[in-house]
């Protein structure tokens, strides 16, 4: 593994006009993770994490600040080209998989593929490929509504690494999951990271998710912190 | 009440969805309401009296009819010989005089069609007029008391005014169509109220008659139509049976040998001339309005489907907090019914005033109808309208929140 | 396997750049164009409504917008399979919704069926070599009155067609009957109105319009009628029949008559129709189908004439050598050239076909009250697919931002939604053509004439239901799901990907 990060957040902040109110989520926050981590971020709820997953996914964009993901400068793109950074770059693994449910597995899959300039028979090779990391291609013509919360979250992983992004963020990827299905979940992620050297963020309330992780980064109130208070997540 | 309260904040809630539904309920309503009340007019004439009968008397086989003048002063007493015989309550005379205002452009600016008749009998024999609320009943004598004062005095309906640039007080000269070569210089004394006779005129017959007098001293020859100026005599009777009777006596008159004569009762005559029309009111009737109420109904149905689906959890809710199947059903059907009740009332209400009192009447040419008043029916119409296809359209959908279990609650896509 | 994807990714970089700018310059033209092809089909739509001569140009351009949208979702990339699932899978909505659509365009294709058989029968009915002349003012036949003496200088002017050195014409005397149908069903009428036409010559006539006689039938003789079979009764008057009012005056006999009837569906020649003390027999049947004369009952006027008490002549119809002469004519008997008109009498003359395009009259009338309830019904078809439309995409908040995510634009979300509503307006309309169509070839009667009064003629038609109606019906339901998809879709447009996530 590489030392060079892949995401560099310099003097981030990003706060929210609540009436005449001030409200910051994140101050003045450096964060640098280098290729090939699997980073985890911890935090109780409103301490920024997702709002900090969301600025580096160029999801949303910093009040103040740079980030940089790879050699792109993600806080300075409109939002056509971040839609099409994001469509290249980050791959999306969220907590209720957000597949349509009227398409089948492979053509979840398939859709952040259409919108490159593909061959239909590239696509397929792509879709097969991403389905068979994940173990799951012997299900591709299944609708979601047909399979598991755990398959489901596999067919998410698949369409997050389809187009074989430098990045793949995961909020709670294994929040809405049972123990058993989260576990082999944790055990994908790992070893696509491992395989394939992705950089994966990941944000969590799950101590024992977090633990699979390279990396444990704790926010509380908008800024990183060092020394997490673990009682609060064994009680979460 | 509460139940109200929540039905009305249901409606509500998705605002765009209530307009949208109301505005497709309010102008569907508004087009049944025009097709309703030009069938129902027609129904209305065309049905039989059952007193105070009108009858028409014509020329048996031609149409149109022209009869001598002659015939006029038998056939207002209905042809009546002898004591035993029956005579009309009352009758009235019509010439019709097709005229233009100019000579040499003949269209719908000069246009100007007349029936020639004895001024008093506009209050007592034509249709409508002969109801009329004491208001216009007082201006519309005015104006007969004054044809009768001046022979050459007119009454001319509103709009036929407005289209000839005319307004009362001024003097016209209306040039014959088919009575060619007679001038009638006439002087506007007066208006119809609006509606029915918008684009009549009617002229003294004392004058026409006059005016053919006048045609043979001159050219000293009679007008070609001299013996062919009385077009109808209208008779009014009590009964069926005094009907039946007169009309023996005009049938077997020896009067009437050249043109013979026929006597049918008014609605007779009218369902005869409108038969031509009959597809074309079928086509308004079994097809067009059924069309338009099937569409209302699934537009609402629509409505309240994608309405009763959105909420599934939230009745779901309901139930576990003890509401009953059936009040739920109330719930969703009554949201669908004070929607349609409520945008059907006002759209037909609406129609009403708006047609009858600014437009005055709905402009629409059959036979010799070319306006239409909206008819009071149209103020339950509406709200009977949008309540029957209100719950035809929300009966399923309600009824399919029976199907709705209290455990989906807890699940997370409802 | 997974070391090709990473190469991919730097091959497609390149061209990538290329189809931003490709797709960038669609999205420009794509809108300009849906905005001129709205335009344009809103603007041909009105004008092919009034004359509906090339309104089957609508179909292939219904068609064609309809390939466009789906070139543009081609592009879009969102897979048209979304939508169709998402509508089979909402099926009752859908189902619901292109009811609206059937009705609507139904109706309408029927109506404007209805009118375009009525036009159909106007424009078939004249010839154009032929000058109807009427009395000064009249528009009308049956407010003619024509002097005989006048009629005979009037047919000897310059461009009427000559025969044995006669000139080609015909005088008819038109007017309408009220017959009593013999056993009246109680509330429907007891008369028919029926149209007679008194002819001076039959044989000319016929001449002058072209009609042959069905097999069997023949012209009437000189004296116009013919002894009854019994002798102590008058003599029976010939009359020839259109092939429609043949049919009509079958079904007006009594039902003992129909069973005694040769042929219960028509009446055939040597069939007799009673009129007060006489019997009228039917010599021949004239083959006008499709046209006015269809509903027309011809017997000699000096017979006729008498019998029912109207001995003046209405009309006056002249053989032109041809349509330009014709033109010729009606422009000197109207005084529309200063120098060179008639001056002997004044006189009222169309050539036949200007005579019976203005007879059409009601038809506009018609066509108004049709677009006028089309507007209403269409208006309502909107609202509803308007529900549905924003049903479906509040029921797809998550898909939406899902999509954006993923990277999908505005105008790819924009066009996915607005095709699914012309998905279910296409639906739509094409079952309610094939309901419309189904109404093709059905008979039909009406009134044609200039408009106010009893003075119109009343006919019988088929109604015609072809390639113009059904695309007025198409375009109008494409229109209605352009319109309804229109305005939901812009707002499943501006949602934001993490706002429609959260839901």
């Amino acid at each position: 593994m590489t030392s060079k990060p892949i995401v560099r957040v310099s003097h981030v902040s990003r706060y929210f006009k609540r009436g005449a109110e001030r409200v910051n989520v994140l101050n003045d926050l450096d964060l640098d993770v280098p290729e090939g981590q699997f980073l985890a971020l911890m935090g109780p709820s409103g301490s920024g994490k997702t709002t900090l997953l969301n600025l580096i996914a160029g999801l949303d964009t910093p009040s103040e600040g740079e980030i940089w993901v790879g050699d792109r400068c993600v806080s300075t793109m409109n939002e056509s080209q971040l839609a099409r950074w994001r469509n290249e770059h980050v791959g999306f693994v969220f907590q209720f998989y957000h597949l349509l449910p009227v398409l089948s597995a492979f053509e979840n899959v398939e859709l952040p593929l259409l919108l490159l300039p593909l061959s239909a028979r590239k696509r397929r090779e792509q879709v097969m490929t991403a389905l068979e990391l994940v173990g799951l291609n012997d299900r591709n013509s299944h609708l979601p509504s047909q399979l598991s919360g755990g398959q489901q979250q596999r067919v998410g992983i698949a369409r997050a690494i389809v187009t074989d992004p430098t990045l793949i963020v995961a909020d709670e990827p294994t929040g809405d999951l049972d123990a058993k299905s989260a576990h082999e979940i944790l055990d994908l992620l790992g070893t696509l990271q491992r395989s394939l050297n992705k950089t994966i963020l990941m944000v969590t309330h799950d101590l024992r998710a977090a633990r699979r992780a390279d990396r444990i980064q704790h926010l509380d109130k908008g800024r990183l912190v060092d020394q997490p208070d673990e009682e609060l997540y064994e009680a979460g | 009440m509460k139940f109200m309260m929540l039905i009305f904040k249901n409606l509500r809630r998705n605002l765009v969805r209530s307009m949208l539904t109301s505005a497709g309920v309010m102008v569907l309503v508004f087009v049944i309401t025009l097709i309703w009340s030009i069938l129902g007019f027609l129904d209305m004439a065309t049905s039989e009296k059952s007193a105070n009968f009108k009858g028409i008397v014509t020329e048996k086989w031609s149409i149109p009819s022209q009869l001598p003048f002659s015939y006029a002063n038998t056939l207002e007493n209905g042809a009546a010989r002898e004591e035993s015989d029956v005579k009309p309550m009352d009758s009235m005379t019509w010439q019709f005089f097709i005229g233009s205002v100019d000579k040499t452009n003949i269209g719908f600016s000069t246009f100007i069609f007349a029936f020639c008749m004895e001024p008093k009998k506009l209050l007592t024999m034509m249709d409508e007029l002969d109801s009329l609320q004491p208001g216009p009943k007082a201006e519309l004598d005015k104006a007969i008391k004054a044809m009768e004062a001046n022979r050459q005095g007119i009454i001319v309906g509103q709009k036929r005014l407005a289209a000839i640039e005319k307004k009362v007080g001024d003097r016209i000269k209306v040039f014959g169509i088919n009575y060619r070569d007679l001038e009638l210089e006439c002087e506007i004394v007066g208006t119809f109220p609006p509606g029915r006779y918008d684009n009549n005129t009617c002229i003294n017959r004392d004058y026409l008659n006059a005016s053919l007098d006048a045609y043979k001293a001159s050219k000293g020859k009679p007008h070609p139509l001299a013996e062919k100026t009385l077009n109808l005599v209208w008779v009014k009777v009590p009964t069926k049976d005094s009907f039946t009777k007169m009309s023996g006596q005009i049938d077997n008159s020896p009067m009437f040998a050249a043109p013979p004569v026929k006597i049918e009762t008014a609605s007779s005559g009218v369902s005869n001339f409108l038969a031509a029309y009959k597809d074309l009111l079928m086509i308004l009737r079994y097809l067009l309005a059924p069309a338009i109420i099937i569409t209302l109904t699934v537009v609402i149905s629509n409505a309240i489907s994608i309405s009763v689906r959105e909420r599934r959890k939230e009745m779901a809710v309901l139930k576990v907090i003890g509401f009953q199947p059936n009040q739920i059903i109330f719930l969703v059907l009554g949201e669908a019914i004070l929607l349609g009740v409520v945008a059907g009332a006002i759209s037909s209400i609406g129609t009403y005033y708006f047609v009858n009192r600014v437009i005055g009447g709905i402009p629409f040419q059959i036979a010799f109808f070319s306006s239409f008043p909206v008819l009071d029916g149209a103020l339950w119409w509406g709200a009977a309208i949008g309540f029957i296809t209100s719950f035809a359209g929300s009966i399923l959908p309600a009824l399919s929140t029976r199907s709705i279990k209290v455990v989906d609650v807890f699940s997370k896509v409802a | 396997m997974v070391d090709a994807v990473p190469q991919q990714r730097v091959q497609s970089q390149l061209p990538n750049r290329i189809v931003d700018g490709i797709l960038a310059i669609m999205k420009v033209l794509g809108i300009m164009l849906l905005f001129i092809l709205v335009t344009a089909l809103v603007i041909t739509f009105f004008l092919y409504f009034v004359t509906l001569d090339n309104a089957w140009l609508l179909i292939p351009a219904s068609f064609s917008f309809f390939g466009l949208m789906l070139l543009i979702v081609y592009f879009a990339k969102i897979p048209i399979g979304y939508n169709l699932r998402n509508l089979t899978v909402r099926y009752r909505t859908t189902l619901l919704t292109s009811v609206a659509f059937i009705l609507v365009t139904g109706v309408l294709t029927g109506l404007m069926g209805f009118i375009n058989g009525l036009k159909r029968l106007a424009q078939a009915t004249g010839n154009p070599a032929n000058v109807i002349v009427l009395s000064q003012g009249s528009t009308e036949e049956a407010v003619s009155n024509l002097a005989f003496e006048s009629m005979g200088d009037i047919a000897q002017q310059e461009g009427v067609e000559r025969r044995n050195d006669e000139p080609l014409c015909s005088r008819e005397s038109y007017l309408v009957l009220s017959l009593p149908i013999a056993e009246p069903v109680p509330g429907s009428p007891t008369r028919r109105l029926l149209q007679v036409r008194g002819l001076f010559d039959p044989v000319a006539s016929a001449q002058v319009h072209d009609f042959d006689l069905l097999p069997g039938g023949e012209w009437f003789s000189a004296a116009g009628v013919r002894p009854d079979a019994d002798p102590n009764k008058p003599p029976l008057v010939e009359v020839v029949l259109g092939q429609g009012i043949a049919r009509q005056l079958a079904g007006d006999r009594s039902a003992a008559a129909r069973a005694q009837a040769r042929n219960p569906e028509q009446l055939e020649v040597g069939d007799t129709i009673p009129l007060d003390t006489r019997e009228l027999v039917v010599t021949g049947i004239m083959k006008t189908e499709g046209t006015t004369f269809d509903s027309e009952v011809w017997s000699k006027q000096s017979v006729i004439g008498p019998l029912l008490g109207k001995s003046n002549y209405t009309t006056l119809v002249l053989r032109a050598t041809d349509a330009q002469q014709a033109q010729k004519l009606e422009d000197f008997f109207m005084g529309k050239d200063k120098d060179f008109k008639y001056e002997k009498t004044q006189v009222n003359a169309f050539t036949e076909t200007n005579y019976y395009k203005s007879q059409s009259q009601t038809s506009v009338q018609l066509l108004i009250g049709t677009i006028l309830v089309a507007t209403v019904m269409g208006f309502g078809g909107v609202m509803g697919v308007m529900n549905t439309m924003f049903a479906a995409i509040s029921q797809r908040v998550k898909d939406i931002g899902m999509l954006r995510l993923l990277g999908f634009s505005r105008w790819r979300i924009l066009v996915s939604f607005l095709t699914e509503s012309l998905l279910i307006a296409l639906l739509g309309g094409l079952i309610g053509c094939v309901l419309g169509y189904m109404c093709n070839g059905l008979q039909a009667t009406s009134i044609i004439g200039g408009g106010a009064g009893p003075g119109g003629k009343a006919v019988v038609f088929r109604v015609v239901v072809d390639w113009g109606v059904l695309g007025i019906g198409l375009t109008l339901s494409m229109l209605m799901g352009f319109v309804g998809g229109l305005i939901p879709a812009l707002s499943a447009m501006r949602f934001k990907p993490l706002e429609a996530l959260r839901g």
